[in-house]
């Protein structure tokens, strides 16, 4: 593996460079004491250039691409050295994504949505799961008082895309709990939208909130384990600010292609 | 789901605990309040490697989480 930041560009065989963001989340993972594979690399590279290809980049405030299989690579945020997590016990790391046991895990984001997020008006989280299970499980999230900024799966037959809202108002969901799920509200005051893949679930208008003061965990509804922490396997995880229906789409092709390359799609 | 037991003053000397630069203790109380730590096996190594390797000496049980909290209805 060439250790320069260069890959070899499959259809010229000449020496290509990462790109600069990819570059720096490789140096991150290596300071920590990670270590990736030519492939995780690789498809890393391929998932940002596609993100800036399609104008997601930008919206994104942390991505966890989860790998490396080692709480140090896993901890790393792909976007900047900004909201590098750290994982409570209770983690099992593999090529293939990170698993809470769904009782006392969590990892802590550091992400603050009052702090880093555009407005009340806007927000998204995603969670690609790996696993069919049922149970009642909060992905991610945070709560602050009544106000929730949370992504809810599958919580029993319910689901919710919680951004600054009350944790009052879901909808009745039985579909599978593998894929891509992507709540997001996009400066649209009252309007979130649940997606699962490619596909708009719901549309939830409900009553809009301030936005929590609180930290953001992955695993469970934050700050910390709050409540309701999820087995469901992850392999990969962002936050950041609101996604259009389009921009929604475009990013489950490109973490899909991500996943693929590393084979551990669903 | 196995994990092991801990007093109440070993509950406060390792929650939040780092034992690496990325990973931290974070204690759960059981059905019972009885407070529980819940390692993985990709835990276990680390742990062993640092000053809390103790830990891994604690009595054992089958940890039962308590009633979950409810959660909203449908709207």
């Amino acid at each position: 593996m060439l250790k320069l930041g260069l890959g070899i560009d499959k259809t010229t065989k000449k020496i290509a460079a990462f790109d600069a963001d990819a570059q720096a989340f490789f140096n991150r993972v290596t300071a920590a004491g990670g270590t990736l594979t030519a492939t995780e690399q690789t498809a890393v590279n391929t998932l940002v250039l596609e993100l800036k290809g399609y104008s997601i980049w930008s919206s994104m405030k942390a991505i966890y691409p989860m790998v490396g299989a080692s709480a140090a690579a896993c901890a790393q945020n792909l976007v900047s050295a900004s909201f590098t997590g750290s994982f409570s016990s209770g983690w099992t790391f593999a090529s293939t994504g990170v698993t809470p046991n769904g009782v006392s895990a969590f990892m802590n984001t550091n992400l603050n949505p009052t702090v880093s997020i555009n407005n009340a008006n806007d927000g998204h989280l995603s969670y690609y799961s790996r696993t069919t299970s049922t149970g009642s499980f909060i992905e991610m999230g945070t709560i602050d008082g009544a106000t929730a900024f949370d992504l809810v799966i599958k919580f029993s037959t319910v689901a919710g895309a919680c951004i600054n809202m009350v944790d009052t108002n879901v909808f009745t969901y039985t579909g599978t709990t593998r894929g891509l799920f992507i709540g997001s509200q996009n400066n649209t005051a009252n309007v979130r939208k649940f997606f699962r893949d490619n596909t708009l679930i719901q549309t939830q208008t409900v009553a809009q909130n301030s936005q929590p003061n609180t930290i953001i965990s992955v695993g469970a509804r934050g700050p910390n384990f709050t409540s309701f922490g999820t087995n469901r396997e992850c392999a990969f995880a962002s936050i950041g600010n609101g996604l259009t229906d389009l921009q929604a789409s475009d990013f489950y092709t490109n973490v899909q292609t991500f996943n693929t390359t590393l084979s551990r799609q669903v | 789901m196995v994990g092991y037991i801990l007093t109440i003053e070993q509950k406060t000397q390792i929650q939040g605990v780092f034992y690496t630069e990325y990973q931290f203790f974070n204690c759960v109380q059981d059905i019972n309040g009885v407070w529980f730590l819940l390692l993985s096996d990709e835990d276990k190594p680390e742990v062993a490697a640092s000053e809390y390797a103790w830990t891994l000496n604690l009595p054992e049980g089958e940890y039962t989480p308590p009633p979950a909290p409810p959660f909203p209805p449908i709207e």
